[in-house]
């Protein structure tokens, strides 16, 4: 008892000590998978030695929810946010929330990527596709096969209640003719299951639970690659995409950091670092990962960002009544 | 030193309704010889440790006081807290420090007062000697006998020369054996220390031994003090009688006003108007009159009894004999005799 | 969790030396038997979990009981200390301030909190907007949700808790100490751990059962994502929670009145059936009472089997609406948490109701346990008993093993495939999950430690003084610990939303909010060894010390601190042991950089890194379980009824 006092004493000093002095330091938001979270942010310490990034990570909607709640409460700690979709992004620039910043990466890339104004810019394109089981019968090469009667009960997708992307990709769809909202109650009266994020729908598919899945393109070819049992296809009517947009809050504590940090995203090196973790990387003239087709042939579908916006909540609404809360 | 008084010392616990029991002491008062040894002896609830603790400070009275001296140590409205009075307790727990040794246990009352290095050595050497535990000094208190601790106990007494040492029935856990050795050391250690000594105990012949005054308490109230002799010889009570030595209270039909103690001629009057088989019927007061046995002779002109009982004591047969109204006495005999033997006596 | 353990173990305990306090060996003892010595000890303290009681000891009368002594004679000095002696500690002596700081302190950590948000919950009901949650779909539902898994997991528990109770208190089995210790592992760890790894264990996608061949077909449904499911999980993690509280009531089944049966002929399974079952019903009420409470306020359970099934309970469904934040969150959060307090309170009167006129005070020996000898039986009760525990403990840590060493989805789990990868990346490669242990063992043992200076005074206070004023630390500090994590949480959020008073910081999104709730939680936790060995020491140890001139402080120090230190350490154990794995709380709490343990676990299997969240699960069972041996080690210098595997 006498040195376990002093031992532990010590010991909590050294914690607390240990939170101390970095010389920058850099709070980031993001819905990104937290591997790949990890990922990034060990690339950009990397680069910019003498700095210290704390990250937070959570499905869009929550994190989003988590921001709103620190800003309201008067006491938001987040610098810099990479979430999933520009809509959602759009959404915070209309309200005031991000800081304009002009990168001078944004050269590199396509005008439609990023903001006029410079509040947020694309890191990747990310498109939804189909993911199912290698020992699935049916093998689904359009999203109509997810309605058939083989996929009865087998299919389950990411609920745009947790994920961007999954939001965007049902308004996506919802606006395609042939498919629009219909699709969706077909597929729930086929005994179709929305929940969580897409992380969950591929451990779901991988491990057979259920057979079938919309899900993320990285994730699914990823995995493919790790050796889990799944194929991965892009559906005949096409793809939804979202494009992982990084952007500077105006109330960031710590801008010049944020900035380096957009920077470095942009960069030619950080779109290295998202190529090798399986992203398509947003910047021109650079390579697919392995395992994606060539980039003309997917064919992305379109989708109004404006409109998008203003439905959003509808949007939702009209979707947990096919599905559920969740 | 100072002399100790308790005045009309009261101490009710209260509970109300079903709860309500009396007062655990009730209306004592008593003022302590100087440098004497007070026992306090009763049966078991007569309020003897609530006296003793409030002597110590651990109780407040509900009424009354307790003074040492000029100083006013406790009343209803304060108490001087224990750590203030320089007293000492001997517990009948002994209360020794497992975590400390002998040495530091006795030295303890010196370590707060600030006494330290070779001035506190001394005295708790002095100590120690004092109750023939030098060699212990080092051990802990586990692993010492029952007496051995008793002694650590009351070295600690000795260290800061208190006015008052107080003695919850020490020898309680002690065996026969020891309990006489103890007394001894009592004996010396009151001798040695020259303080007020109180000891609560329900054993009789240990306060006749040990004390300089008797005080005997019963259901919470104080019967009667007196110094051993006199407490013997002269009882005050029925309840004080039973409690002193052995002996049997018979009621007898006595002429009022008669001196205390009875020769032979008035109560073998007594004695022989006695009715044979019943209970004393019909007029005239009835006094209580307390017979020891040793007062008790076989002789041929006296009462005839009829032998009760007869248990054999080692040194001698007690007997318990049966008065001719039924009402027993008891007496001593060398040898042995049947039950129902009639049995002459005087 | 451990603490409630801790109290139904320490009830029985106290009650038993608090007769034996009363009713001392000697003739004085009998005396001081008429004063009301020791405060009966407020009925709050008595209570074992959530805030309920368990019967004051029903079968020792306060005359008969035998002077005992403790088991561990020996000549440690140690041993010295636990021999009771059936005096009574003195009143007064303590400083004035002491009552101030204590009360100041249980105020500020217990009831402040609390009083903040009945008022909130109350605004909200004025102010409308907040009411409307009451009356959603989603409210209801989840109202039904919780009491049907409740109820479910309570039938389960006592299923569970009562047969294996039955079986160590009455029977010879051998064993005996390895099975209770291995009986309250599901209890010790996490909830959040336990549904991770049955989930892993069962359904289509079990690595476990793949690798065994056992995998049910392809699209089968995960079936512990129900009601069902949900229920059976809360019913296995608190059983011993049941078997604790029947243990405790049948240690004091009369010994000779069971003998006293069996002379008058009746078999074993009557005496059973006719007396030690009728006798062990208030053991067997206030075990159902407490896995109903507990399962009202689980987090855990239902947040990873519930919300891919998009089922909500109260507590869940607190959860989501302060994940999506909106302006009426407080206020309807408020409401909901009162909800759920008010259902927990009910609970706990009904149970109270239950247990009155059933005293059955009887005159007899206690203390010894009612033995049957099974003979041929024996083996097949301890097979019985070690297969179901195989099937509760054993299948399910063995499938979260083998679920954090799949190099990916879906890959059959074999030597070759084998990948210790998620092991590398939690603890080399995640910083959040660094971070997160980094902050659980910070306020884990800040909260351990940082307590004593609060539970040390506030334990002496209680058993010291008497009255109404001890009854109400009493409750004030069990409270707390009595309501859901769930509710706690929101008060906590509540009362340090705004900047604080003077200082102008405001403690939300820092640890400092969570170390806060974190205090007021395990504040009974903490209390209840500390409590034990008070209660345990010869007062006039104490009064000793006081005599030789030692003030407050001064014997504090050199008298009750050395006698206390091992009861202390203990406490530090147990709070560590479970604030370091603790979600409920921190779930709402946290923030960049604050995460804890529990929340990385959940975090992680929420976004799907399941194969990461079972990677940490492992960490925290071989952390739970290193702590409990480390405590089973010192248990011979520990005060009795610290630990409740023991007796």
């Amino acid at each position: 008892m006498k040195t376990l006092l002093p031992a532990v004493a010590a010991a909590l000093v050294a914690g607390l000590l240990s939170t101390a002095a970095f010389a920058e330091s850099l709070v980031l938001y993001t819905s990104q998978p937290n591997e790949d979270a990890q990922a990034t942010v060990d690339a950009f310490e990397a680069a910019n030695p003498g700095v210290e990034v704390e990250w937070v990570r959570e499905g869009t909607t929550k994190i989003m929810a988590k921001l709103m709640a620190e800003i309201e409460a008067g006491n938001p700690v987040a610098d810099v946010l990479l979430i999933a979709d520009t809509v959602t992004m759009h959404r915070l620039k209309e309200a005031g929330h991000l800081m304009p910043y002009k990168s001078p990466e944004a050269a590199a890339y396509d005008a439609s990527l990023f903001d006029g104004e410079g509040a947020y810019y694309s890191t990747k394109m990310i498109t939804t596709g189909i993911i199912y089981n290698a020992s699935a019968s049916m093998k689904p090469t359009g999203w109509q096969d997810l309605a058939k009667p083989e996929a009865k009960g087998l299919v389950t997708m990411p609920s745009p209640l947790t994920s961007g992307a999954a939001l965007i990709h049902a308004q996506t769809l919802a606006g395609i003719d042939g498919l629009g909202w219909d699709y969706y109650k077909a597929l729930a009266e086929n005994g179709a299951t929305a929940a969580g994020g897409n992380g969950g729908v591929l451990k779901a598919v991988a491990t057979g639970e259920k057979a079938y899945g919309m899900v993320v393109d990285f994730m699914a070819i990823r995995e493919r690659a790790k050796g889990a049992p799944v194929e991965f296809v892009f559906p005949a009517e096409g793809v939804s995409a979202v494009t992982e947009p990084v952007a500077v809050l105006k109330t960031a504590r710590n801008p010049e950091t944020a900035k380096k940090f957009v920077d470095f995203l942009l960069s030619e090196e950080g779109q290295q670092v998202a190529v090798k973790m399986g992203y398509i990387p947003a910047r021109d003239g650079m390579a697919l990962p392995a395992g994606f087709p060539a980039r003309e042939t997917i064919k992305v579908l379109p989708v109004d960002a404006a409109e998008a916006v203003k439905n959003s909540e509808a949007d939702l609404k009209t979707f947990s009544g096919i599905f559920g809360t969740n | 030193m100072a002399q100790l008084i308790l005045n009309h010392l009261t101490k009710d616990f209260g509970g109300k309704g079903a709860d309500r029991v009396r007062p655990a002491v009730s209306d004592v008062s008593l003022a302590l010889r100087k440098q004497g040894f007070l026992a306090l002896l009763g049966p078991s609830g007569c309020g003897k440790t609530t006296v003793l603790r409030m002597i110590a400070g651990f109780e407040q009275p509900t009424d009354g006081s307790i003074e040492l001296g000029e100083r006013r140590l406790s009343d209803a409205t304060r108490v001087l807290p224990p750590e203030k009075r320089n007293m000492a307790m001997v517990f009948q727990s002994y209360a020794l420090w497992p975590h400390m040794t002998v040495a530091e246990n006795v030295g303890y009352p010196l370590k707060v007062r600030g006494i330290s290095g070779e001035a506190w050595r001394k005295r708790v050497g002095d100590a120690l000697s004092l109750v023939k535990l030098t060699d212990f000094a080092d051990r802990r208190p586990a692993v010492l006998s029952g007496g051995q601790r008793q002694r650590v106990a009351l070295a600690r007494c000795l260290v800061t020369e208190p006015d008052v040492v107080l003695l919850d029935e020490p020898l309680a856990n002690l065996d026969q054996h020891l309990r006489k050795s103890m007394e001894e050391t009592f004996r010396a250690f009151h001798e040695r220390s020259g303080a007020t000594m109180i000891y609560v105990t329900h054993d009789q012949a240990e306060a006749m031994a040990l004390a300089t005054d008797v005080a005997v308490m019963s259901e919470g109230k104080l019967l009667q003090v007196a110094p051993p002799a006199e407490i013997y010889a002269r009882p005050e009570g029925r309840v004080v009688g039973g409690l002193i030595g052995r002996g049997a209270i018979v009621r007898l039909n006595l002429p009022e006003g008669g001196a205390r103690a009875l020769d032979w001629p008035l109560l073998g009057a007594a004695l022989g108007e006695m009715p044979a088989g019943e209970e004393h019927a019909g007029g005239g007061p009835l006094s209580d009159v307390l017979v020891r046995p040793e007062q008790v002779h076989r002789d041929s002109e006296g009462i005839p009894m009829r032998v009760l009982s007869s248990v054999f004591a080692g040194e001698r047969f007690a007997l318990t004999l049966a008065l001719p109204d039924g009402q027993s006495v008891k007496a001593y005999s060398s040898v042995p005799l049947c039950e129902g033997a009639r049995v002459p006596s005087s | 969790m451990l603490g409630r353990p801790l109290r139904v173990m320490a009830k029985a305990r106290s009650w038993r030396w608090l007769r034996f306090a009363f009713g001392g060996a000697t003739e004085e003892g009998a005396e001081r038997s008429r004063e009301p010595t020791r405060a009966p000890l407020p009925k709050a303290l008595t209570r074992t979990l959530r805030g309920f009681e368990v019967p004051p000891s029903p079968y020792v009368t306060e005359d008969r009981s035998p002077k005992t002594n403790s088991s561990k004679a020996g000549t440690g000095w140690r041993a010295a200390y636990f021999r009771l002696r059936g005096q009574r500690m003195s009143a007064g002596g303590e400083p004035a301030w002491l009552l101030a700081l204590v009360f100041g302190a249980v105020f500020l950590l217990s009831a402040l909190p609390l009083i903040r948000l009945g008022w909130a919950g109350i605004k909200g009901l004025e102010g409308g907007e907040a009411v409307r949650v009451l009356f959603e779909a989603a409210t209801f539902a989840a109202l039904r949700n919780t009491l049907i898994t409740a109820a479910g997991g309570m039938a389960i528990s006592l299923f569970v808790g009562a047969l294996f109770a039955f079986v160590v208190a009455l029977t010879d089995i051998r064993g005996k100490l390895a099975l209770s210790f291995a009986f309250m592992l599901p209890m010790m760890i996490p909830p959040q751990v336990t549904a991770l790894a049955w989930v892993e264990m069962s359904g289509p996608s079990s690595p476990l059962l793949k690798t065994l061949g056992l995998a049910p077909p392809l699209g089968s449904p995960q079936p512990l994502y129900s009601l069902a499911g949900i229920a059976l999980l809360l019913g296995v993690q608190h059983a011993p929670l049941v078997f604790l509280a029947v243990k405790a009531g049948l240690a004091a089944a009369p010994r000779d009145g069971v003998e006293a049966a069996r002379l008058s002929g009746a078999s074993p399974w009557r005496v059973f059936r006719d007396i030690v079952l009728p006798l062990s019903s208030p053991g067997l009420i206030a075990g159902a009472a407490i896995a109903f409470v507990s399962g009202i306020g689980n987090f855990g359970i239902p947040a990873i089997l519930g919300i891919p099934a998009s089922i909500e309970t109260l507590p869940t469904l607190i959860f989501s609406r302060f994940a999506s934040f909106g302006s009426s969150t407080f206020g309807e959060i408020a409401v909901l948490s009162t909800l759920i307090a008010l259902i927990s309170a009910a609970g706990l009167l009904l149970q109270q109701r239950a247990l009155k006129g059933r005293d059955y005070r009887l005159i007899g020996l206690a203390g010894a346990r009612a033995a049957f000898t099974l003979g041929r039986l024996r083996i097949a009760a301890e097979a019985l008993l070690w297969s179901i525990l195989a099937l509760l403990l054993v299948a399910p840590l063995l499938a979260l093993v083998a679920s954090s060493l799949v190099p990916a989805y879906g890959v059959p789990l074999s030597f070759d495939t084998m990948s210790l990868n998620a092991y590398g990346e939690v603890l080399f490669r995640q910083s959040m999950t660094l971070t997160a242990l980094k902050n659980s063992l910070f306020l884990a043992s800040a909260a351990a430690v940082g307590l004593l200076a609060v539970t040390i005074p506030a334990g002496y206070l209680l058993v010291t003084r008497r009255g109404r004023l001890a009854s109400l630390l009493a409750i004030l500090i069990e409270i707390p610990y009595a309501l859901p994590g769930i509710v706690l949480a929101v008060a906590f959020i509540l009362a340090f939303a705004a900047p604080l008073p003077l200082i102008g910081v405001s403690l939300y999104g820092t640890i400092w909010i969570i170390l806060a709730a974190y205090f007021s939680s395990f504040l009974a936790v903490s209390l209840k060894p500390v409590m034990s060995a008070f209660l345990q020491m010869d007062p006039s140890l104490e009064e000793a010390a006081r005599l030789a001139g030692a003030g407050f402080l001064r014997r504090m120090r050199d008298v009750l601190l050395p006698l206390l230190a091992p009861a202390a350490g203990a406490s530090v154990i147990l709070v560590f042991l479970i604030a370091a794995n603790e979600l409920t709380v921190s779930a709402l709490l946290w923030s960049a950089g604050t995460q804890t343990l529990g929340v990385a676990i959940f975090n992680l299997d929420d976004s799907g890194s399941s194969d990461l969240a079972s990677a940490l699960s492992v960490l925290v069972v071989v952390m739970v379980i290193g702590l409990m041996a480390a405590l089973e080690f010192l248990a011979k210098y520990l005060p009795e009824g610290v630990l409740p595997w023991r007796n």
